[in-house]
């Protein structure tokens, strides 16, 4: 703002003080959430615009981006503030939020994400955060010099001119386009995240979305939604060390019938050697060996998989999606994860701590590791889908992890203690309407000539 | 004599084989929720079917036979259900040229009560398409469909569903 237009506010700006002064704080509250609707209504045609215009999707599709939203905007702590969701016709992987609850997704971003629930709700809980947190009006009441007034008394803000809300409304776009700050986007992901889990999200969905939007930008999409956020390994850094605060706290384990099925580890997994889809069986070897060794049922022969590791152990996940394998390398040792072709998914290292032993989670995407090393024992929860590490024996000397049903166990001396992973709820659509579907076309082969020959093309599937 | 024994036997030959042509196989939904006869005329598409939704392909070029299990729906009734989805499928992002043919219609499928409705739109191609389906409300909240469609009217108008609505069965 020049000097000339600043000083055209200050009459308003020394009556708005004397106001903001005498208006009880519940009427500015509702007064400050006029004035962000009112700015973000004013800037929204514009994005619209400029992003292509409004993208209507397909109705299954929508019905499902609608209720994830719903569920995240029923989490806000901002009664006064009405969301909405606009998904923006662009093929630009991006999505952002104006003051007064405007939220927008590209239809590239929608793309990225596929079905992944996790992960749209990570981008919506998102830029939920920024408008619960007011980032975005803060920061422009800061360009324009105005901060003081919401300090003061927001209830001010609404005696502002119309100027003045244009020249917030140019300010807005110019401040989304730069971000709205390196602390706004941390305290954004951190909020959001647990915005995610209260409305029965998989609070890791966060972290896979940076995973997803690393692999686009390296592919040299169009992608913008870096651009004006911090490095994205200290952002995925971030939010796993948040990742423990979604456990349960350990607590001590007392029911008879529990503790017999304990004692005796009868878990939900018990036979890590054979593939529950029953085509291999990891064969015994003397440890550690070269490569996992399986037959394969299917052909009868053996095959090795992973021949470039030193095998300790092997286990197959409950749906038989995962093989995981505990390779020596080094002190501390390594945790790959093959899938059914064995193919190497990930190489998770970098514990502190030797692993003294593995278990798959009932679910198969998550792995408890018993691990030691010379302060003492902790059990860890590995992600495997993004791939993150979680303390959650929470500073106990614990060892001997077991999942039972849901939850996981582990001993501390000869007590047992309990913990409790995130609670996901699957997205349910209240008011579903069934399919539509149409039938593939099946294109018969036909005799085309080319030159004094004849060739026969392929028939083909048509999508509809 | 002799040629009319002849002729009687080659005529109940035909009637056996043309019995036999018209076989049709008892079909339950893998979920447990019902059972239907379905005539050899439908072919079972595993490709496009889960669990939840059954695909068939019919003789015709584009006849399509699907049943689909919608999990818990709060509509209060099959003809609010009917509504709500035409509603979606006439609008935005719906299907293209949508036109509803008739009235929504009281239809009772092996007891339970439901509401037909037929519509036509065009497909990706360009070609109209016209559908015939029932909605319902099961006892237990669930949303169920039976839909039926072809390139022709007729499937709006009379929709070759007799045989499959004749032997379905609940099985809660």
């Amino acid at each position: 703002m020049s000097p000339k237009q600043a000083y055209r506010f200050v009459p308003v700006f020394v009556l708005l003080c004397v106001l903001g002064a005498v208006v009880p704080a519940a009427s500015a509250q509702g007064i400050a959430a006029r004035f962000e609707r009112t700015l973000g209504a004013g800037t929204a045609p514009k994005l619209i615009k400029e992003y292509g215009g409004e993208y209507v999707l397909p109705i299954q599709e929508r019905l499902w981006v609608e209720e994830v939203f719903a569920r995240l905007a029923a989490q806000s702590q901002r009664p006064e503030v009405e969301y909405t969701l606009t998904v923006l016709n662009s093929r630009e992987a991006n999505a952002f939020s104006l003051p007064g609850g405007f939220v927008f997704i590209t239809r590239g971003l929608l793309n990225l994400i596929g079905s992944d629930e996790a992960q749209l709700a990570a981008v919506l809980a998102h830029e939920i955060a920024h408008v619960e947190k007011k980032h975005g009006v803060n920061a422009v009441l800061r360009q324009l010099g105005l901060s003081v007034l919401a300090e003061v008394g927001a209830a001010a803000l609404d005696f502002l001119s119309g100027d003045l809300l244009r020249l917030a409304g140019v300010t807005l776009v110019q401040m989304l386009q730069a971000g709205w700050g390196r602390e706004a986007e941390f305290e954004a992901d951190a909020v959001g995240q647990e915005l995610a889990a209260q409305a029965g999200f998989d609070p890791a969905g966060s972290i896979s979305l940076l995973e997803t939007l690393a692999e686009v930008d390296g592919a040299e999409q169009p992608m913008h939604l870096f651009r004006t956020h911090p490095e994205p390994v200290q952002r995925q850094k971030r939010l796993e060390e948040r990742l423990a605060l979604f456990w349960s706290d350990p607590t001590l384990v007392a029911q008879e019938e529990v503790l017999e099925r304990l004692k005796e580890g009868r878990n939900s997994h018990q036979d890590r050697r054979t593939d529950p889809k029953g085509r291999y069986v990891l064969e015994e070897a003397e440890k550690p060996w070269a490569g996992v060794r399986l037959f394969d049922l299917q052909t009868g022969e053996y095959v090795t998989w992973a021949q470039e590791a030193l095998v300790r152990e092997a286990a197959w996940s409950p749906q038989g999606t995962y093989l995981a394998v505990l390779v020596d390398a080094g002190s501390q040792g390594e945790l790959w994860v093959l899938n059914r072709w064995g193919h190497v998914l990930r190489r998770i290292a970098g514990f502190r701590g030797e692993i003294a032993s593995f278990s798959w989670s009932p679910q198969g995407t998550v792995l408890a590791l018993d691990l030691v090393d010379p302060a003492g024992q902790r059990v860890a929860a590995v992600y495997i889908n993004p791939a993150a590490v979680v303390d959650v024996s929470r500073g106990l000397d614990a060892s001997g992890s077991q999942w039972l049903d849901d939850a996981l166990y582990f001993l501390q001396g000869d007590s047992w203690y309990k913990t409790e992973p995130p609670q996901v709820v699957p997205v349910q659509i209240a008011e579903p309407v069934p399919l539509v579907l149409q039938r593939k076309r099946v294109l018969t082969p036909t005799l085309i000539r080319e030159g004094s020959t004849f060739r026969l093309t392929r028939p083909e599937l048509t999508p509809p | 004599m002799a040629e009319r024994s002849v002729i009687s036997v080659v005529l109940l030959a035909a009637a056996l084989w043309a019995a036999g042509a018209a076989e049709a196989v008892m079909l339950t939904d893998p979920t447990g929720l019902y059972s239907t006869q379905i005539g050899d005329r439908w072919v079972y598409q595993a490709h496009h079917s889960t669990p939840e939704l059954m695909v068939f392909y019919g003789e015709g070029d584009f006849e399509l036979l699907y049943f689909q299990r919608l999990g818990p729906v709060s509509y209060p009734s099959a003809l609010d259900f009917a509504r709500r989805a035409v509603e979606l499928y006439a609008g935005p992002g719906g299907l293209e040229q949508f036109e509803l043919v008739g009235e929504y219609t009281e239809v009772k499928v092996a007891g339970e009560g439901g509401v037909a409705c037929a519509y036509s739109y065009e497909d990706a191609q360009g070609g109209r398409v016209w559908e015939f389906r029932i909605f319902l409300v099961l006892p237990s909240g669930e949303g169920f469909s039976i839909a039926y469609s072809d390139n022709k009217p007729e499937a709006a108008s009379a929709p070759p569903l007799e045989d499959v609505l004749m032997h379905w069965r609940w099985l809660f």
